[in-house]
C-alpha cells in the first residue's frame, strides 16, 4: 500500500514534467500544425543554460533567467526559421525542426562537451520532506510538483481569463478571421512558440538537477513528448494532461513492480513450454516489466494510433 | 501567355501540326536510348572503379556508398515521390539485414544457394515488415505518418535489446558470407569480390526502383503525394497507393541491410535505431528529393564527406548539422534541385556566362567559409583540449592556439573571403537572371 | 421505363445546427444533361460533395444506375462511372499538363496499381492521353507543369481530367466561373462537345452565355428555399 502511494508521487512528478513539455509542443501544434522535434532541445538547453547561470549567481536565478533565455531563442527560430520553413509545406517544416534538434545536439557538445555537468539540486531543497514505510520523498519533488502545478494553473487563467488568451484561442481555431479582426497573428505565433519553449526551458532547469543534465537529455525525453502529445490528442491541453499523467504512472509502476510476461501468460492459461531455451519466442516469456517500461508510451501510441487515431481527447478529423 | 490567344471553339484539322500517334512513336524510340544511357555509363563506371580506387579501405568506402545509395533511393520512393515522411526507416533495412545474418548461420540452407542471391532474402524480410506495419500506418500521409514510424522505429529499435534470439541484445548477430554456396568457384573471401556484389545490387536496385517510378503506381505515387483528394476521385484510393510505396520501399531497404549484412557481417542495435533513420533522411534530403537521382548524389556526397571530415575533426556532426538546417531553409530543392536550376541556362546556351560571375562570388565565399570553420575549431580547441595543450594543427599547419595571430588571420581571412562575396553577388545575380531570359543581348 | 442515371431521394445535409440540403428528389436520365442554378450558399457544391461522397450526407439516398452508392468512398464511386470537378480548381499542378490527363486515364484503362506496366510504354495511354489534350486544345501545352497555365486552361485541364475516365456520368462544379466572355465561350463550346451522349450535371450561376439546346433542361424541379428552378 505504502509502495503504491511513492509511485504514484514518482509517477506524478515524472507525469508534470512530461506535461510541461508537452503543453507547449501540443499549443504551438494546434496554432503552427507543426511538430516541433525541436523543442525537447529547449528543455536541454534550459538545463544547460541554467547550470552555467547558477555557477554565478545560484540556482534560483538561474530558474528565473533561462526560460526567457530559451524563450527569446524560441521566438528567434519561429521567427527567423520556421516561418521561412513555412511556405514549402508541412513536410519540409518537420524536417526542419528535426534537423535543429541534431544540431542543438551538436551545439550543446560543442559548448559545453560530452560529459554530464555536475548540476545539482539547491542545498534549501535538499533534505528530505517525508517519508513513507521507510521511503523516503525529497523536498525538491515536491517542490516540482509544486512548480508544474503552479505553471499549469497560470497557463490555464491566461488562455481562459484574460483578453490575450482569449484571442489566442480564437487564432487556434479561426486565424484568418483573427487576422481580419487586426490581430497580429504572426507575432502570436511568435510569441505563442516562444511561450512554449521556455516553459520547456523551465522544465529543463527544474528536471536537469534530477535527470542529469547531458547532451543526451533532449533525446532521452524528446521522443516521449511527442508521444505523449499523440496520445492525448494532437492539439488538446487536456489530452497532454491526461496523456502525461498516464505515461509517467505507467512507466514508473512497470519500473518498480518485477512483473514477468511468463506470469502473465501462465496466468491465462498459456502453459510454459518445457524447451524453452530452443524456443524462438523464448524471450518473450521471460521479459519483465521493468525491461519494457520505456516503450510502454510506444506500444500505447501505436495502439491509439490505430484504433483512435485523434488520440485520447482529440477531434476526429474530417 | 493571355487566354486570348486561345483557340476558340472547334479549330480546322490542318492545325494540327504533330499526329499524335507518330509523336508517341517518336518519343517511345527516342526516349529508348536515351533513358538507357546513364545506366549503361553508370555500370562501365561501376566496373572501372575498382581499377582506379585500388585500396581496400577504398573498396570499403565505395561499398558503403553504394549501400547508402540503395537505402537513400529506397527511402526516396517514400519521402520524395510518395509524399511521407518516415522517421524510422532505418528499421526495414536493420530487419532485412538481421534476417541475412540468420540465414548465414543456417549452415544448411545458406549452403545451398549462393550469396549473391541473399539480397532477396533480405527484401523479403523487409517487405514483410513494412506489409504488417504499413496496413495501419499509411491510412494517413503528412503527421500521423510520421508519428507512427517514428513509434514503430522506436519501438522496434527498444526490442533489440529485449528480444535477444533474433537481434542479438547489445553483441548484435554476426556471421560468415563465406560459407554461401561458392558462385561460380567465387566464395566472396576478398573485398574486391564484395565489390562487385554490392556494385550489381545497387545497379540492380537503382534500376527497378527508376522503373517503379515509370509504372502506373509508381505514376499515382506522385499523384497522391501532391493531391490527395483528386486523385481518389480519379479512381485510386490513396491509402493503397501509398501502400504499395511503401512495402516496395520496405522490400529495396531490405535489400541494403542484406548488402550491409554481407559487407560488415555484423549487425547491432545500431542498425536499427533512430539515428541511423535520422541519418538517411539527412542524406536524401541534402541529395535531393524532388529527383530520381537526388538521393544517389546525396548518399555519394555523403559517404565522401563523413569519411573525409570525421578523419579531419571531431565537429563534423556539427557541420553536417548545420550544412542540413541551411539545405532545409534554403535550398529545399538539395544538391539535384541547385543542378536542375541551371538547365534553363544550358538549354539557352548561356550557361558559360555564369563561370566568371559564379567564380567571383564562391571562391572568395568557400575561403571565407572555411576561415570560419578554422574558428569554430580554434574556439572548441581552447574550450576543450586537456589544459597547457595549447598546439592545434589546422589546414596542415601547426600554431598555437591562445596566441593571437592565428585568430587575427582567420578572423581577417574570414572578414576579407566573405565581404568580396558579398560585394559580387549582386553580379553573380545579374548574371543569372541574364543567363535565364532567352533572347537578349548577349 | 429504364432506369435514371442519378437519382436523389430524399437527401439532407446540415452542418451543425444549420441545414444546407432540406430533402432533395431528383432523377437524372441517361444522356440528358441537367444544370443547376443556384444563389452563392445555396449549397449547390455541397450537393455535389454529397453525390460523390466527399461528404457522408445526413439523410437520404444517392443512386447511380440503380445501385445505392451508401457507404462508398470517392474512388470507389468514379469507379462506377461518376466522374467530377470541382469549383476550386483542383488537379496536379507540378506535374505537367500530360500527366494530369494520364493519371486520370489509368485506372479507366484498367491499369489499376499495377507496377509490371511502363506508362510510357503504352501506346494506348500516350493516345488515349493526347486525344483528350487535343479535344481540350492544349496539345501545345502538354510538357508544361500544369501549375503555369492560365486560369482558363487550367479550368479546361480540369475537364479534360474529369472526362478522361471515360466516365458516363460527368459533374461539373461552375465550370465557367471567374471566366471572361471570350473563355467562357470556349469551355461551353467544349463542354457540349466533350459531353455529347453522356449524362452531365452542371452548376452554373448564370446560363445567359450558354448554347442552350432542346436537350439543356432546368434542373432542379422542386423550389425549395433555397433551390430556383430556372
Ligand atoms: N464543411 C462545411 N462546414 C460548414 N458549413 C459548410 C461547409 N461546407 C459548406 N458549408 C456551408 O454550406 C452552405 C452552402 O455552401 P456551398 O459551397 O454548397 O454553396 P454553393 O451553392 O456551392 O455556393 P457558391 O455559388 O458560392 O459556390 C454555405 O453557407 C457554406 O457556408
Ligand atoms: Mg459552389
Amino acid at each position: 500500500m505504502e509502495l503504491i502511494l511513492v509511485n504514484l508521487i514518482d509517477g506524478l512528478v515524472t507525469g508534470l514534467l512530461l506535461f510541461m513539455l508537452s503543453a507547449g509542443l501540443t499549443l504551438i501544434f494546434s496554432m503552427m500544425g507543426v511538430l516541433n522535434f525541436a523543442h525537447a532541445s529547449f528543455y536541454m538547453l534550459g538545463a544547460y543554460f541554467a547550470y552555467s547561470i547558477s555557477l554565478y549567481t545560484g540556482f534560483w536565478m538561474g530558474l528565473l533567467i533561462a526560460p526567457l533565455i530559451v524563450g527569446v531563442l524560441g521566438a528567434g527560430v519561429e521567427r527567423y526559421g520556421l516561418r521561412r520553413v513555412h511556405q514549402y509545406g508541412h513536410v519540409p517544416e518537420l524536417i526542419f525542426t528535426f534537423g535543429l534538434a541534431l544540431l542543438i545536439e551538436e551545439l550543446v557538445q560543442f559548448i559545453w562537451g560530452k560529459n554530464q555537468m555536475p548540476y545539482a539540486i539547491p542545498d534549501v531543497l535538499n533534505f528530505t520532506a517525508f517519508a513513507i514505510a521507510g521511503n523516503s520523498i525529497p523536498a525538491y519533488k515536491i517542490f516540482m510538483i509544486f512548480i508544474s502545478v503552479a505553471i499549469f494553473i497560470g497557463l490555464l487563467y491566461i488562455l481562459t481569463k484574460t483578453r490575450v488568451g482569449m484571442i489566442i484561442q480564437a487564432a487556434l481555431s479561426y486565424p484568418r478571421t483573427v487576422e481580419a479582426l487586426g490581430h497580429n497573428v504572426p507575432l502570436i505565433f511568435m510569441g505563442v512558440f516562444g511561450v512554449g519553449t521556455a516553459l520547456a526551458g523551465v522544465a529543463g532547469v527544474i528536471a536537469g538537477p534530477v535527470l542529469g543534465t547531458f547532451p543526451g537529455m533532449a533525446f532521452v525525453l524528446g521522443s516521449i513528448v511527442f508521444v505523449t502529445i499523440v496520445i492525448g490528442g494532437l492539439g488538446s491541453l487536456w489530452g497532454a494532461l491526461a496523456a502525461s499523467l498516464l505515461i509517467g504512472w505507467i512507466t514508473t509502476f512497470a519500473k518498480s513492480y518485477n512483473i514477468e510476461m511468463s506470469d502473465i501468460l501462465n496466468g491465462i492459461g498459456v502453459v510454459t513450454p518445457a524447451d524453452l531455451d530452443d524456443n524462438i519466442f523464448r524471450d518473450l516469456w521471460t521479459v519483465t516489466s521493468p525491461q519494457i517500461a520505456d516503450i510502454l508510451p510506444y506500444i500505447l501510441m501505436v495502439l491509439i494510433l490505430i484504433f483512435r487515431p485523434a488520440g485520447l481527447f482529440g477531434k476526429r478529423h474530417t | 501567355m493571355s487566354n486570348t490567344e486561345l483557340p476558340k471553339g472547334a479549330r480546322p484539322e490542318e492545325q494540327i501540326t504533330t499526329d499524335p500517334s507518330r509523336a508517341a512513336q517518336r518519343m517511345r524510340a527516342g526516349s529508348m536510348t536515351l533513358t538507357m544511357l546513364p545506366w549503361i555509363v553508370a555500370a562501365i563506371l561501376l566496373a572501372m572503379l575498382p581499377y582506379i580506387f585500388t585500396s581496400n579501405s577504398a573498396l570499403t568506402i565505395m561499398n558503403q556508398m553504394w549501400i547508402t545509395v540503395v537505402f537513400a533511393l529506397a527511402y526516396n520512393m517514400l519521402l520524395g515521390q510518395g509524399g511521407m515522411l518516415s522517421f524510422g526507416h532505418a528499421v526495414y533495412a536493420g530487419v532485412g539485414g538481421f534476417a541475412c545474418m540468420h540465414i548465414m548461420n543456417m549452415s544448411d540452407f545458406f549452403a545451398s544457394f549462393p550469396l549473391p542471391v541473399l539480397p532477396v532474402f533480405g527484401g523479403l524480410f523487409g517487405m514483410g515488415l513494412a506489409l504488417i506495419v504499413g496496413s495501419f500506418s499509411t491510412r494517413n500521409a503528412g503527421t500521423v505518418f510520421a508519428m507512427i514510424s517514428l513509434g514503430v522505429g522506436e519501438l522496434i529499435a527498444a526490442c533489440s535489446v529485449i528480444i535477444v534470439a533474433f537481434f542479438g541484445g547489445e553483441e548484435g548477430i554476426s556471421g560468415d558470407r563465406t560459407y554461401a554456396m561458392p558462385f561460380f568457384g567465387n566464395e566472396f573471401l576478398q573485398q574486391i569480390n564484395v565489390y562487385y556484389l554490392t556494385a550489381f545490387w545497387m545497379l540492380l536496385s537503382a534500376g527497378l526502383m527508376y522503373l517503379w517510378s515509370r509504372t502506373p503506381v509508381g505514376r499515382m505515387a506522385n499523384a497522391v503525394r501532391d493531391n490527395p483528394e483528386r486523385a481518389e476521385f480519379l479512381g485510386y484510393s490513396a491509402r493503397w497507393v501509398r501502400f504499395f510505396s511503401f512495402v516496395a520501399s520496405g522490400f529495396f531497404a531490405g535489400v541494403s541491410g542484406a548488402l550491409f549484412a554481407i559487407n560488415y557481417e555484423i549487425l547491432t542495435e545500431e542498425n536499427l535505431n533512430t539515428a541511423s533513420s535520422g541519418v538517411i533522411l539527412l542524406v536524401t534530403f541534402l541529395g535531393g528529393v524532388g529527383f530520381f537521382f537526388g538521393p544517389i548524389i546525396g548518399a555519394i556526397v555523403f559517404t565522401l564527406v563523413q569519411t573525409v571530415l570525421s578523419l579531419q575533426t571531431e565537429l563534423w556532426a556539427f557541420y553536417a548539422g548545420t550544412l542540413f538546417v541551411l539545405t532545409v531553409m534554403f535550398f529545399p530543392g538539395g544538391l539535384a534541385g541547385l543542378l536542375m536550376m541551371h538547365v534553363p541556362a544550358f538549354r539557352l546556351g548561356k550557361a558559360g556566362g555564369l563561370i566568371v560571375p559564379y567564380l567571383k562570388t564562391l571562391l572568395p565565399g568557400a575561403i571565407g567559409v572555411l576561415a570560419v570553420c578554422g574558428l569554430v575549431e580554434m574556439v572548441f580547441h581552447v574550450r576543450h583540449a586537456s589544459t597547457g595543450d595549447h598546439e592545434m594543427t589546422l589546414f596542415w599547419t601547426t600554431f598555437d592556439s591562445h596566441a593571437i595571430l592565428p585568430w587575427v588571420i582567420f578572423i581577417g581571412v574570414a572578414v576579407i573571403g566573405l565581404g568580396i562575396a558579398r560585394t559580387t553577388a549582386p553580379a553573380l545575380r545579374d548574371a543569372w537572371n541574364e543567363a535565364n531570359t532567352a533572347g537578349g543581348s548577349a | 421505363m429504364s432506369v435514371p442515371a442519378l437519382e436523389l431521394i430524399g437527401l439532407k445535409k446540415s452542418f451543425g445546427k444549420a441545414e444546407i440540403i432540406r430533402g432533395i428528389d431528383l432523377s437524372i436520365g441517361k444522356a440528358e444533361r441537367h444544370a443547376i442554378i443556384g444563389p452563392n450558399g445555396a449549397g449547390k457544391s455541397t450537393l455535389f460533395n454529397l453525390i460523390t461522397a466527399r461528404f457522408p450526407p445526413t439523410a437520404g439516398t444517392v443512386k447511380l444506375h440503380g445501385e445505392d452508392l451508401a457507404g462508398l468512398q470517392p474512388f470507389q464511386i468514379n469507379r462506377k462511372g461518376l466522374s467530377r470537378s470541382f469549383q476550386i480548381t483542383n488537379i496536379f499542378p507540378a506535374m505537367t499538363v500530360f500527366e494530369n490527363v494520364r493519371c486520370a486515364l489509368l485506372w479507366a484503362q484498367g491499369y489499376k496499381y499495377s507496377f509490371w506496366n511502363l506508362v510510357n510504354r503504352s501506346r494506348d495511354l500516350t493516345e488515349g492521353a493526347e486525344k483528350i489534350l487535343d479535344q481540350i486544345n492544349l496539345l501545345e501545352r502538354r510538357d508544361l507543369p500544369a501549375g503555369t497555365l492560365s486560369y482558363a486552361e487550367q479550368r479546361a485541364l480540369e475537364i479534360g481530367i474529369t472526362i478522361a475516365g471515360g466516365a458516363d456520368v460527368i459533374m461539373l462544379d461552375e465550370p465557367t466561373a471567374g471566366m471572361s466572355h471570350s473563355e467562357t465561350d470556349y469551355i461551353t463550346d467544349l463542354i457540349m462537345k466533350v459531353t455529347e451522349g453522356k449524362t452531365l450535371v452542371m452548376v452554373e450561376h448564370d446560363m445567359g452565355l450558354w448554347p442552350c439546346g432542346p436537350d439543356f433542361r432546368p434542373g432542379l424541379r422542386r423550389d425549395h428555399r433555397h433551390w430556383r428552378a430556372r
